[in-house]
């Protein structure tokens, strides 16, 4: 069986079409399934390597701090007392939050900036390369920007601050987000201007972000802040990696559409076995060894048909949920399957990226069992006496 | 040569097909296997082909012992010394008749141009060249028949076995098929026919003919 032999494969083909209602029920949900299951794979994987990346900008440990069971603002002596940790090389005060904007029903999310300030995020640190803000401006994303516009806000906003007075800051420039969707609720601006608005006294800020030297000890440095600060909420980077690995692992979903290929599989199968071989089938299997076809032959034969089959609609499903998910961002689906991750897919790129074990267990999954259960019962015919075709 | 020896064929443990059949075929004779219908014709050519196995008895084919072939080698030993023309002829009605006629080299993987070569030459032998790349079902029974016949000597098998073959043509396509069969002999092909036509009772060209009845020679 080393070289194809394209006289069987032929005859094979034929054979298809001569069946062809019943190979074209087959091919249709063999496809529909695999594409099904593929593009809840590419759906998964996808988010989560775009949401690995996004934590890769994170910083390696935000403390944040908790009063009565809320998160509060942290004081500058906290990072101080952090600071003593061995092993933490660095950290900052960050001021940072959410801010409703109710005209357009939209968070907007703002980032203090101190100047001097090195940023962990590339992104926000090229956006503000060469842009000195003054205590009055601001940076917004050309959504926000958008939606500021549509509020008659074009040069300035006027945030109001916990006391409701009015806090003006001019748009100095908007920045487009490219691939960094996440990031389009985002807006720059002074730190000290940021306190104002979020009523925050001269040395406080929202939360402490660590970087640490050795990136192996961070569990262990994670953990004793938190033994340091029980009150505290430490969150690593790591956690997040652990957190977001778990939501996709154990998604209920995937493992649902697992269920389903499976049931699947077997419907075919079972279609395919409970009709058995019809007796035309084995009428022509029994044809084919009386004049002098081995029983390898005949199965050689069935193994380019399944082949033929099973590989075209294996590719073909592939195919579809490529372009379902990574040309059309997988409408529907997409959002079902991140319903219960409270992930917005909106807010995810899609870009093409494969994780070849997903694909390989669906081709496992789908490819050899076909193959198999076509093989087993013409075996099973092709082994017996061929006299039926004498009579 | 062929010889049967003390061959019984009981099917499912009480049908008895054969019952100790003693008969013993030169080469390039042409012998007719008579007898009422259910009598076991069909099941000694299948015996002699190697479809299935006697229950008692042996059969040999040039000194091989074709009731104790393993399946595998039965296959071969078909495909390179049988061919048979079936009574339902058994071609696949949605190939066409090159296809058919050249199935059984399909698992020899034969190069394009020796394929081409085997099935032109076989099909203008028995006149049926014209019909080369028509779809089988398409063609009337006469037709049919000479694709079977075809098909049967396409690897110029030693030995010819028919079962019925006039069992479907009208008198006309008979004498032709007789006509056939002279030319077969002619090549020294042992021919052997299952019948019940009356047509082939008293040909010139029969050597042998053996009378069959419950299993048993008469
Ligand atoms: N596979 C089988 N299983 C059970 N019985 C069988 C089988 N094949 C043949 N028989 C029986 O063996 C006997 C001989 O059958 P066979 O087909 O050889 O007869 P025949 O002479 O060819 O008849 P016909 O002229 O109708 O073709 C019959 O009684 C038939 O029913
Ligand atoms: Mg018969």
């Amino acid at each position: 069986m080393n070289k194809i032999n394209f006289y069987l494969l032929e005859y094979a083909y034929a054979y298809i079409k001569r069946n062809k209602n019943k190979n074209i029920f087959i091919v249709t949900v063999f496809t529909l399934l695999v594409a099904l299951l593929s593009s809840v794979f590419f759906i998964t994987t996808t988010v989560e390597h775009e949401m690995k990346e996004r934590i890769s900008y994170k910083p390696d440990i935000v403390v944040q701090a908790y009063k009565a069971g809320m998160q509060s603002s942290v004081d500058s002596a906290l990072l101080d007392k952090l600071l003593e940790i061995n092993g933490i090389s660095s950290g900052h005060l960050r001021v940072e939050g959410t801010y409703d904007f109710r005209a357009k029903n939209r968070l907007f999310y703002l980032y203090g900036v101190a100047p001097f300030e090195d940023q962990e995020d590339p992104f926000i640190e090229q956006v503000l390369q060469n842009e000195a803000l003054n205590s009055s401006q601001m940076l917004v994303s050309d959504s926000v920007k958008e939606s500021m516009h549509q509020a008659y806000y074009d040069k300035y906003f006027n945030f109001i601050k916990p006391d409701g007075s009015l806090q003006k800051v001019f748009i100095k420039k908007s920045f487009p987000v490219h691939k960094r969707i996440e990031l389009q609720n985002l807006i720059l601006l002074d730190q000290d201007t940021l306190r104002k608005i979020f009523g925050y006294s001269e040395n406080e800020g929202s939360d402490i972000a660590l970087s640490v030297a050795n990136k192996n000890e961070l569990d262990f440095i994670t953990s004793k802040i938190r033994l340091m600060l029980p009150n505290a909420k430490v969150v690593s980077k790591n956690d997040l990696n652990v957190m977001y690995e778990k939501l996709f692992d154990y998604d209920s979903g995937v493992f649902l559409s697992l269920f389903v290929i499976a049931i699947f599989t077997f419907f075919i199968i079972i279609y395919d076995k409970a009709n058995g071989l019809s007796s035309e089938e084995k009428r022509e299997i029994g044809i084919l060894k009386a004049i002098g076809w081995r029983v390898e032959d005949v199965l050689h034969a069935k193994f380019y048909e399944a082949a033929i089959i099973s590989f075209f609609s294996f590719f073909t499903g592939l195919l579809i949920a490529f372009v379902y998910v990574f040309i059309f961002k997988a409408p529907l689906l997409g959002e079902i399957f991140m319903h219960n991750t409270l992930l917005d897919i909106h807010t995810f790129n899609l870009d093409f990226y494969l994780e070849l074990s997903y694909t390989l267990l669906i081709f496992l999954l789908s490819v050899p069992v076909y193959i198999a259960a076509t093989l087993i019962p013409s075996w099973r015919v092709a082994t017996l006496d061929a006299d039926e075709v004498m009579r | 040569m062929i010889e049967i020896k003390n061959v019984s064929k009981i099917y499912d443990g009480n049908i008895v097909a054969l019952q100790d059949i003693n008969l013993r075929f030169k080469e390039g004779e042409l012998i007719i296997l008579k007898g009422v219908s259910g009598s076991g014709k069909s099941t000694i050519l299948s015996l002699i082909a190697g479809l299935s196995k006697p229950t008692l008895g042996e059969i040999t084919v040039d000194k091989k012992k074709i009731s104790k072939l393993p399946d595998h080698f039965a296959a071969s030993y078909r495909r390179d010394n049988i061919g048979i023309v079936f009574q339902k002829y058994n071609l696949i009605p949605t190939l066409s008749v090159t296809e058919n006629v050249l199935l059984p080299l399909f698992p020899l993987n034969l190069p394009r141009e020796l394929m081409k070569e085997k099935s032109s030459n076989v099909l203008q032998k028995f006149s049926i060249e014209h019909k080369a790349n028509v779809i089988v079902k398409n063609l009337s029974g006469g037709e049919q028949q000479r694709v079977a016949i075809a098909r049967a000597n396409i690897n110029d098998p030693k030995i010819i076995l028919a079962d019925e073959p006039t069992a479907n043509l009208d008198e006309k396509l008979s004498l032709e098929f007789i006509e056939i069969l002279r030319e077969l002999k002619s090549k020294k092909r042992t021919i052997i026919i299952a019948t019940h036509d009356p047509l082939f009772f008293d040909l010139d060209i029969v050597d042998r003919t053996v009378s069959i009845e419950h299993g048993k020679l008469l």
